[in-house]
């Protein structure tokens, strides 16, 4: 079969059935069918470089499957972080609270491990994914941005949250931390100044990303808009005749009344 | 009530000034700046544009809905779409001005969807952890006692 056909049917054929299946499931017009759809898209193009060991473009749902179990880990953490503390409604156990925030600890240390030891995701022939590279720098510089601007708007919206933004605060210097430790120290297959020159592509593909979809966000919203003021203006409705009002009449003198208390 | 102290303005440059610190620290060290960076750039806003826009098509079919199924958003959308993808041609096909390390403009555009896959899953990871340690902290707090008479 053709190497190009082998892609199409392994993996961007199921890349695409992911928003699709989402679509259909939210949508509502076939939702055990779409999250079916979805799930098996997410499967096929997980285990993508095994299907279609020829296509480079693989290596992006190979690199998804290396960080699935850090991710699930860090999810649980934070899920039982947020809903072991003092939340109205799916209270967990205070413990959660401690649990959750280990969780979240260990699977940043299982990521930094992936990093410099030799948890390192291997593609072909003892590669290293060359995703990893464009990955990692991303989460560590978006995370320390998000992190930042998390801590500041704790500290101007809320009151007397100085502590809570001092601690988010510390999440982004962590980060920050382990990027600047990546600059300087090599990892277990790639080298300090592969990851500086991919940290400049890093700070580029995120201002890149959120200047792209805020354009398609405008688009989107200057289509609605235009579309609004062409239509015309609705009319006012007539008075009501004679015969409306003796009935509204009749109607209220049915509720007005009754024994005085 | 409290006014709030924090502005957008503010809000933006908490979150920029982490980036530009670590950009700062990277070119103090390695001393080089990468011309590359802006092929990425271009690469990245292309294409976030044209599949974002594809993502809020699907969209329409909720307003739509609420709409008697109104022909004129959906052309309109896909007439944005259409300039984003005509741009992306242009500028790939374009000598050496938005084509990477890639043999060619079907390779180059292949390459930039997975490639906003990979770093768009970073984005989305990090926001989880960023939005997650927020709410920890907002949650994290004992209830206060707002009036004596609730004790």
């Amino acid at each position: 079969m053709d190497s190009m056909l082998e892609a199409a049917i392994w993996f961007w054929i199921p890349l695409c059935a992911v928003p699709l299946g989402m679509w259909l499931s939210i949508s509502g017009i076939s939702k055990t069918p779409g999250r079916i759809l979805c799930g098996l898209g997410f499967i096929l193009v997980l285990f993508s470089s095994w299907t279609v060991p020829a296509s480079d473009s693989t290596a992006a749902g190979h690199l998804l499957l290396s960080i699935v179990a850090p991710s699930l880990l860090m999810l649980y953490g934070i899920h039982g972080m947020v809903f072991g503390g003092n939340v109205p409604v799916g209270k967990l156990d205070s413990t959660a609270r401690w649990s959750g925030g280990f969780a979240v600890i260990i699977s940043i240390i299982i990521l930094c491990l992936m990093h410099w030891y030799n948890f390192t995701p291997l593609w072909r022939d003892g590669q290293i994914n060359p995703y990893w590279i464009v990955f990692w720098p991303t989460f560590l510089l978006f995370s320390t941005s998000l992190s930042s601007a998390a801590a500041i708007a704790m500290v101007g919206y809320g009151r007397d949250r100085g502590g809570e933004a001092m601690k988010l605060g510390l999440l982004s210097l962590t980060m920050t931390g382990i990027a600047v430790a990546a600059m300087l120290f090599d990892g277990y297959l790639t080298t300090a100044d592969e990851f500086r020159e991919y940290l400049w592509l890093a700070a580029a593909d995120i201002f890149g990303t959120v200047v792209g979809v805020g354009s398609a966000i405008a688009a989107f919203a200057l289509v609605i808009w235009s579309y609004e003021k062409s239509l015309p203006a609705p009319g006012n409705s007539p008075p009501p005749s004679d015969d409306e009002i003796k009935h509204v009449v009749a109607l209220a003198n049915t509720h007005i009344g009754g024994e005085e208390e | 009530m409290r006014e709030p102290t924090a502005s957008w303005k503010l809000l933006a440059l908490a979150a920029l000034l982490p980036i530009l610190i670590l950009v700062t620290i990277d070119v103090s060290i390695g001393g080089t700046t990468h011309p590359e960076s802006f092929k990425r750039f271009g690469n990245a806003v292309l294409t976030s544009y044209v599949l974002m826009g594809i993502l809020l098509l699907g969209n329409l079919f909720f307003y739509a809905d609420s709409r008697h199924r109104p022909m004129a958003p959906l052309v309109g959308m896909l007439f944005a779409i259409a300039v984003g993808i005509g741009i992306s041609y242009l500028l790939i096909s374009n000598d050496d001005l938005l084509l990477e390390a890639n043999s060619g403009m079907r390779a180059q555009m292949l390459s930039n969807i997975v490639h906003l896959l990979v770093s768009g899953t970073a984005m989305v990871l990090a926001a989880l952890l960023a939005i997650g340690a927020t709410f920890t902290m907002i949650t994290g707090r004992k209830r206060r006692v707002l009036f004596e008479e609730e004790e």
